[in-house]
């Protein structure tokens, strides 16, 4: 943790017959995780104080009276620590029993069972049997507001939320109330967290079911959760984020630990922002206007049409995007305007106010509220509207050229929308009124639905993957115009992500410094760009 | 003062007045209880606290609460100022400030517990967090007296549990309760220390030593 003027001191410690090299100061939970070796706690965060409170990191150490707690003792040179000896396991037994005196057995019901670390602790080193024949305290369920719900009952007091709202939201809303067997977590009376956008990350850092989601109360079971790691698509922050899905349904997201980005949290307008991703009506199949209807057809009809009537375009481009499509569909759009004659392109973003977090201020939700808007700017499309992400789209409405629909749903549009237009094209998800008027219609993913990538306001470039089924015959917007392009200009299309993003580089030479196979889980800073826009505190 | 000998305590030498928790039964010397101890059940304090080091740690209850009191004005002010400079910070202060909202209202309302943590620029949270701690705080409002019974090990051996039921039981009160005339308040306490004289009951802030079940009308009694 320390990070010390002087050189850091190597010591030499045994963990459980393991000889490991750690710099002084380091906690035995820490050298412990090292070796792979998961020292059991609950009260210990690595992002919070550690306060040694809940009793379960006890570790023999050899020659030390009794046995110390690992989340705060820091390695001695030659230690010996043994965390499975008969002592620290019968000590966690010991505890677990505790836990177990008043923690409600209603794991069937509870939210959290399935990543509960009390169950899984039992499960692992607790007894088999519970001794105790008194009847377990009742403190009740308290609706603290937002979206926390607080099951007293189930609560172990190991004050991570406590914590939390102390030290990183810093907006000390939890406070412990009462003491002994009757202590709960509690706001100041009816004061609730209403209105902190940090509140459910108290949700996540619960070990146990005692603070949950009411948005996912009782909608699924951990077990049943397919998790993806993806990029939170509501702010241009970026955050990383698990989608969890069920039944190709997004439940929930949760926080990805990135200490680059967003540390383990991430803000709760992010967070329950997720409806859209789920939503139905989406377009199934290529569309072809054959008069006054749209006509749905096969991928290779509706294309080989489309690229034979874009040779012939003439007039120009006006586009419209979306900053929620990926680098990869931005950077194939950038392409098919410059191939149909060339053009201007907007976007169109809903902005609101910045909000830091306190404890970690390289993260805030982002006046931006898309994932792209900065991999849209850098990639040559400029913003339009207003800060409703509505209006700006003058322009395009009555373009007579070619009219290029990306991924915005124009649901703001004039009813005549491109109708004056020698040829519109429609890449989208929904077919609003005025992408009714496109000349072709083709069905696109959502960033849930493919692979590609994020550039986020610190010209972060970050991966995502797809965590839904593609609905029906739809394609990634960048598979689309890479074959519209092949048809145009006999150029190869791109078959993977990775080679629709190597061809980003010949727009904008910085993401062709980046491999997207080294982007990794965590992302990649781009080169020149990154460091910039960190020293102009954007 | 009863006269009757119990076989709680055999030593009480034949036909001494029996007043509970005052030494003067022992026949060593002729005054009063009265006269020794005076007729307050409330000791008497500065309100501006005295000397700036006793200022924090004065007892906490008087005999006028007003639950709807200012709690930092005038001398109550002056008495906070001299707290804060015993402490190195506003949060360190927090207990004596708790005591001093107590002794000016009786008791601490959340109304109280905000004003407190206003005061002390702490949030709210962590003031009832403190609040709710410590037992001395009352988070209810009480009788004219407080009456605790001791029901720890020793008051307990010699009948503690007889005594508290004595006082619910006369005052007509459940455990906690203000009685309707607004008098008492009758808790249960652990040790108050002072182990060798059980039953030992705390009124207000004043100790009643020695106490049996027959004690407790005449103790009542005393309370107007």
């Amino acid at each position: 943790m320390a990070e010390e003027a002087t050189p850091t001191e190597l010591i030499t410690c045994t963990i459980d017959g393991m000889v490991l090299q750690v710099p002084k100061g380091t906690r035995i939970i820490d050298a412990a995780a090292q070796l792979g070796i998961d020292i059991l706690h609950y009260c210990y965060h690595a992002a919070l104080s550690a306060p040694a409170q809940c009793r379960m990191c006890l570790v023999e150490v050899e020659k030390a009276p009794k046995l110390m707690p690992a989340c705060v003792t820091t390695v001695m040179d030659g230690n010996v620590i043994h965390t499975q000896s008969e002592k620290s396991l019968k000590s966690r037994e010991g505890t677990l029993e505790f836990y177990l005196v008043n923690h409600p057995l209603d794991c069937p019901v509870c939210d959290q069972s399935g990543e509960c670390k009390l169950q899984d602790y039992v499960a692992v080193e607790g007894r088999a049997m519970g001794r105790l024949a008194e009847p377990k305290r009742i403190i009740g369920r308290d609706d603290f507001g937002g979206d926390v719900l607080y099951e007293g009952d189930r609560c172990i007091m190991c004050t991570r939320c406590v914590r939390f709202m102390r030290e990183v939201a810093q907006d000390e809303r939890l406070g412990v109330v009462a003491r002994g067997h009757r202590m709960a977590i509690d706001t100041f009376f009816e004061e609730g967290m209403e209105g902190n956008i940090w509140a459910d990350n108290v949700v996540d850092i619960c070990p146990v079911g005692a603070l949950v989601s009411k948005d996912f109360l009782h909608k699924a079971r951990s077990w049943d959760l397919d998790r993806t790691p993806s990029i939170c698509p509501n702010c241009t922050q970026g955050c990383n984020v698990t989608l969890q899905v069920r039944d190709d349904e997004v439940m929930r997201l949760k926080p990805r630990p990135n200490e680059e980005v967003n540390s383990y949290w991430m803000c709760d307008y992010g967070r329950l922002n997720y409806s859209w991703i789920n939503r139905g009506g989406r377009i199934e199949a290529p569309l072809v206007r054959e008069g006054e209807r749209l006509v749905p057809t096969s991928w290779s009809d509706a294309l080989v049409r489309l690229s034979e009537l874009a040779k012939g375009a003439a007039g120009g481009v006006s586009a419209v995007v979306s900053p929620f499509m990926s680098n990869e569909d931005l950077g194939a759009a950038r392409r098919v305007i410059a191939a149909l004659g060339g053009g201007e392109g907007v976007f169109r973003v809903e902005r609101g106010e910045e909000i830091v977090l306190p404890g970690f201020p390289q993260l805030a939700l982002r006046e931006d509220r898309a994932a792209n808007v900065h991999g849209a700017e850098l990639l040559g499309f400029t913003r339009a509207g207003d800060d409703k992400g509505k209006g700006g789209l003058q322009n395009a409405a009555v373009h007579g050229g070619v009219v290029f629909v990306m991924g915005d749903e124009l649901a703001d549009a004039p009813a005549d929308f491109g109708t004056g237009a020698s040829l519109f094209i429609y890449v989208g998800h929904v077919l609003s009124p005025a992408a009714r008027n496109a000349h072709f219609v083709l069905p696109a993913t959502t960033f849930a639905e493919m692979e590609g990538s994020f550039t986020n306001v610190h010209h972060r470039v970050q991966r995502f993957w797809p965590a839904l089924h593609v609905p029906a015959m739809a394609r990634p917007a960048w598979q689309i115009l890479g074959v519209l392009l092949a048809g145009v200009r006999g150029v190869d299309a791109p078959a993977t992500p990775a080679d629709a993003f190597s061809l980003l580089g010949e727009l904008r030479a910085e993401y062709g410094e980046l491999r997207f196979s080294d982007l990794g889980a965590q992302g990649r800073p781009l080169p020149r760009l990154g460091a910039l826009a960190e020293t102009m505190g954007d | 003062m009863s006269t009757d000998e119990t076989k709680v305590r055999p030593l009480h030498p034949e036909g001494a007045p029996r007043n509970p928790g005052f030494a003067g039964i022992t026949g060593e010397f002729d005054l009063t209880e009265a006269q020794i101890r005076g007729t307050e059940y409330v000791g008497r304090r500065p309100v501006d606290g005295g000397h700036a080091s006793v200022a924090g740690t004065l007892p906490y209850q008087i005999a006028d609460r007003n639950p709807d009191a200012p709690l930092f004005e005038g001398p109550y002010a002056e008495r906070l100022e001299k707290i804060l400079t015993r402490y190195p910070d506003r949060q360190a202060a927090l207990l004596p400030a708790l005591h001093m909202a107590q002794e000016i209202r009786g008791y601490l309302s959340p109304q109280s517990m905000d004003e407190v943590a206003a005061r002390l620029e702490l949030p709210p949270a962590y003031v009832r967090g403190v609040a709710t701690f410590y037992t001395m705080y009352n988070l209810q409002p009480l009788g004219k007296y407080l009456i605790q019974v001791c029901t720890n090990i020793s008051c307990n051996l010699c009948g503690a549990d007889a005594v508290l039921d004595a006082f619910l039981e006369h005052t007509g009160n459940d455990m906690g309760e203000v009685s309707s005339d607004g008098r008492f308040t009758v808790i249960e306490a652990e040790c108050l220390g002072a182990c060798g004289f059980p039953t030992v009951v705390q009124i207000n802030e004043r100790f009643f030593e020695n106490v049996g079940t027959q004690d407790v009308p005449s103790i009542l009694e005393m309370l107007k």
